[in-house]
């Protein structure tokens, strides 16, 4: 067993766990934070198990619990804490980005990460930024339109 | 996008009711719900296609700390009804295979459930199942179809004495004489006909597997029986299912279908075997037991189908008619060991649907369907007939270039013009207009201006091609049809009950997994009774509180559920206009009254007008001085079943440009014209065309599950089974050409279950004519660079 410390969404988490529990294991059984999916068999493909490791996105069924102990964990459910939706989520709502929603919060944390990263990016690009995703209802096209929403109103505002 | 009068919901875009809860890691699907105390069911699965079970040693197993109990089909053959049982079999003649939901005596394919560990803790459940030795003599694996419907091949289910599970000819009526007479007038045909083509056209195994896995979480107690959360499109199904099987009475058996599930696309539709053990664990442990399929799992056991090879004959004159069709399918059906479906029912859909939207004089189309050992098929959207659109789409292709003419305009030819129309097979097209859909695409497509621009990228070296396809596809399954192909009943159920405060509750027993229902059905609910769709929620998939569904299956929401739906809202207008008029001392009723803007209003005289909350809060809660006869109270359950099967149309455009040097290529455009009735959110029924679209596209290239000479599967991850992400596909131009559906009251169709199936035929169509130059006919697919390549490399040789 080892001691963890993980600090997920602002809230300090102090378990005693398995070492081998993955870290999306603990982050829906411990922190019982269930917005975090399991798509795939650990391997990292589909990417709905998506979460930021001290800000960055990063795939929780690839990590251990052990490996995020003194690191600070953002899931779905920290997005808004206030409870007003981030403008990738609003964008998600209103170009209808989703149908099923298992693959959602992976996809909103990985592009809130890409968005910080490419402030601008080309649909391409975006695409491309997609590829640790996958979807199977929506083909991509709304997630795309909702992307380069928030991409529009981005660059509105510095202008 | 037509409009209603007086409809202020209907054709609006409303972001949807679910996504609030979506978007902050809110929502609840099954594996997300927990019982205290639930343990944790692990499947030891077959490590063979085909074995006998000589041992099964759970002792090692046994001693890990936390294991509650370890089953084997030997232990439970003798308290569980085995398979099939009357509730999941179709009334279809065919030799429905003997099971159990754990093998016994034999495995029969690659990830079949051999055994199953119970523990306290899900990663000792793990470590215990690979304690679980199993003994086994390999047999000789029967992995295809041709092979196995030869007398020397080995039997599967040997109480059959044959590997043939279904056959049937679609065409001649119902005696053999006159199938064989028929047959004769259409060989008769194809000796006189100057245009005749052959060929064989093959579709791999591959299907739509949904982001979320299959899960079920079950609860026991002595008194109240049995409590079960299912990933399903079909909860009353399971339900009946479960009771018949684990001889628990019915009302002590409640299924629920969460409304938040990780899409279904069929894949959800059968009553699988796991879900027997899961229930007979808990009741016989008396504790709560949770299994969540692993990914693998899934890619092992389910999301297979399309597995095809359709022998297809096109005659035709020289002036561009059709003249005759002939197929001989034959489907690899896998082992056939999945309730509701057992792999055949999907061709044998696929065959009724082979003749798509064309006028054919004559034809002769029968289909085999062979059992082998590999995974049952299991339902994917374009339920069946993503094999048979892929050969008759691609034939029509190779019959125009023969003929000289261009592919779309033989098609327009010979599409049905005149409906209702019944087509060859006997499936009935209620209404529609395909030439206004085929019109509408043509002219987007702009076919002599993309001719100029082939020519001139030709003379730079580039191969470009432009490909058609359409489809008739299922709008809702009527009873007629849906009795005889899976025993249950066709028509749609929807409870609406009004609250003294003027909110409405809507419950359905169908199950979405994802296409918005709680959106759409508010719209309608609030154009209805003219107030918003803020004030409307709804229970789906829950079998204690919703009224008999047979599921969300075959695009029944926008034809069958939200029909009963906006029919309960009018028989609930009725009674308050009743009481209205009773109050107001008006003779008059309902359609003399408008709900609008949250009022019930008297046309003859606006001042004579109630809010909608108070006279409903008067009905329920006040029910005294009442018209005569009338009880208090504002509650309706109706069933709606339309007076005919019904359809929806669409067509598929695509252009693509060929690499000579690899083979590959890459879509440029997509467009699309599509009937899809009246639309009720257009964002959602966008969203629907993308995804099945896309999914079609996925099918057609990447996705194939791949057996090995030994019947091991390989292909049991996303590693290795290949799904399209953002960055394979293209955008999609859609364009709408609808007709309001007569037979509905909202004039809606369902939508989107059948679309992907004219996919893979126009895209093909597109890569062959961008190698005309070279006369490349494809006929398998999947569409893969290499295969192209070698096609080029034979042409050029």
């Amino acid at each position: 067993m080892a001691k963890v410390a993980i600090d997920i969404n602002g809230r300090l988490f102090q378990e005693e766990v398995p070492e081998r529990m993955l870290l999306v294991d603990f982050i829906r059984e411990r922190a019982h934070l269930t917005g975090t999916h399991i798509g795939c068999t650990y391997e990292g493909v589909c990417g709905a198990c998506t979460v930021h490791l001290d800000g960055e996105a990063v795939k929780s069924c690839m990590l251990l619990a052990a490996q995020a102990d003194e690191h600070k964990i953002t899931t779905v459910e920290g997005l808004a804490p206030d409870g007003e939706l981030t403008p990738l989520q609003e964008a998600f709502k209103s170009e209808h980005g989703l149908q099923c929603g298992f693959c959602t919060a992976g996809i909103l944390m990985n592009m809130t990460d890409f968005l910080k990263r490419y402030p601008n990016p080309s649909e391409q690009e975006i695409r491309k930024g997609l590829i640790g995703n996958l979807c199977r209802c929506t083909g991509y096209v709304h997630i795309i339109n909702a992307v380069r929403k928030v991409v529009q109103e981005n660059q509105l505002r510095k202008t | 996008m037509s409009q209603r009068k007086n409809d202020d919901w209907m054709g609006t875009p409303l972001p949807r009711k679910e996504d609030r809860r979506l978007l902050t890691g809110k929502g609840k699907y099954v594996s997300d719900i927990v019982i205290p105390g639930a343990l944790h069911a692990v499947f030891v699965r077959s490590e063979y296609a085909h074995a006998k079970i000589l041992s099964i040693d759970t002792s090692e197993a046994e001693e890990l700390a936390g294991i509650e109990r370890i089953y084997t089909g030997d232990q439970i053959k003798h308290l569980i009804k085995s398979m099939p049982q009357p509730i999941v079999q179709p009334a279809l003649p065919a030799h429905y295979p003997t099971f159990w939901p754990l093998a016994v005596d034999k495995v029969t394919f690659h990830g079949e459930p051999v055994a199953l560990v119970v523990a306290r803790d899900k990663y000792v459940a793990e470590d215990a199942a690979e304690l679980v030795f199993v003994d086994y003599e390999e047999l000789e694996p029967v992995l295809d179809p041709e092979e196995a419907l030869k007398p020397e091949s080995a039997i599967i289910h040997e109480k059959d004495g044959t590997n043939e599970i279904f056959s049937m000819t679609f065409t001649g009526g119902d005696t053999e004489a006159s199938q064989a007479e028929n047959a004769a007038e259409v060989e008769k045909i194809f000796q006189n006909a100057p245009i005749v083509v052959k060929d064989r056209f093959k579709t791999h195994r591959t299907g739509v597997t949904p982001m979320e896995p299959r899960a079920i979480l079950c609860d026991w107690d002595d008194s109240d029986g049995l409590l079960a959360y299912i990933t399903t499109q079909r909860p009353h199904i399971d339900r009946l299912a479960l009771s018949d099987i684990l001889d628990i009475s019915a009302e002590k058996v409640q299924v629920i279908a969460p409304r938040d599930q990780g899409g279904g696309f069929g894949v959800k539709a059968p009553f699988y075997r796991e879900n027997i053990i899961i229930a007979h664990a808990a009741r016989d442990l008396k504790q709560p037991v949770r299994w969540v399929e692993s990914r693998y799992e899934s890619l092992m056991n389910v999301g297979q189908e399309r597995d095809q090879i359709n022998d297809m004959e096109i005659a035709a004159d020289l002036e561009g008619n059709m003249l005759a069709l002939r197929n001989f399918g034959l489907a690899d059906n896998g082992v056939g060991t999945t309730g509701v479906y057992w792999g055949f029912v999907m061709p044998f859909l696929g065959a009724i649907e082979l003749p798509n939207g064309y006028k054919w004089p004559k034809a002769d189309i029968r289909l085999k369907v062979a059992t082998t050992n590999k995974a049952c098929l299991t339902p994917s959207r374009a339920f069946g007939h993503f094999p048979t659109r892929f050969a008759i789409e691609r034939c029509i292709d190779m019959v125009a270039h023969k003929i000289g003419m261009e592919p779309s305009t033989f098609r327009r030819r010979n599409l049905v013009a005149d409906l209702p129309y019944t087509s060859i097979t006997n499936e009935y097209f209620d209404s529609g207009d395909f030439l206004k859909v085929w019109d509408t695409l043509m002219e987007k497509a702009n076919l002599p201006d993309f001719r100029v621009q082939q020519k001139n990228a030709l003379s730079e070296g580039k191969y470009i091609g432009i490909g058609f396809g359409c489809g008739v596809e299922l709008s809702g399954v009527a009873s007629e049809l849906f009795v005889p192909m899976e025993n249950q009943p066709g028509y749609g159920a929807a409870t609406v009950r009004l609250d003294p405060r003027g909110k409405v509750q809507v419950f359905g027993g169908d199950a979405p997994g994802g296409q918005g229902h709680e959106t759409t059905t508010a719209q309608v609910v609030a154009s209805e009774f003219g107030i918003s769709p803020e004030d409307v929620i709804i229970t789906t998939g829950n079998t204690g509180s919703t009224p008999f569904g047979s599921g969300s299956v075959g695009a029944r929401m926008g034809s069958y559920f939200i029909s009963a739906v906006a029919e309960a809202c009018r028989e609930l207008k009725t009674k308050i206009a009743k009481f209205l008029a009773h109050d107001l001392q008006l003779e008059a009723s309902v359609e003399h009254f408008e709900f609008k803007n949250g009022e019930v209003v008297y046309l003859g005289d606006d001042s004579q007008r109630s809010s909608f909350m108070s006279i409903v809060e008067r009905i329920i809660m006040f029910p005294i001085n009442m018209p005569e006869g009338e009880t208090g109270g504002l509650d309706a359950t109706t069933f709606f079943e339309a007076a005919k099967p019904m359809i929806c149309f669409n067509a598929d455009c695509c252009v693509v440009e060929v690499s000579l040097e690899t083979g590959d290529f890459k879509i440029l455009k997509w467009i699309t014209a599509e009937d899809v009735g009246n639309v009720i959110n257009p964002l959602i029924v966008n969203g629907q065309m993308h995804g099945a679209i896309v999914q079609g596209i996925s099918n057609t290239v990447f996705e194939e599950f791949v057996y090995d000479e030994k019947g091991q599967q390989l292909t049991a991850d996303f590693e290795h089974y290949k799904m399209a992400n953002a960055a394979d596909v293209p955008n999609i131009d859609l364009n709408y050409a609808t007709t309001p559906c007569p037979h509905t009251p909202l004039g809606t169709r369902g939508i989107g279950e059948g679309r992907p199936s004219s996919v893979p035929g126009a895209l093909t169509n597109a890569v062959c004519d961008a190698l005309k130059p070279f006369g490349i006919e494809i006929t398998t697919l999947p569409l893969r660079p290499d295969a192209i390549w070698q096609k080029i490399q034979d042409a050029t040789q």
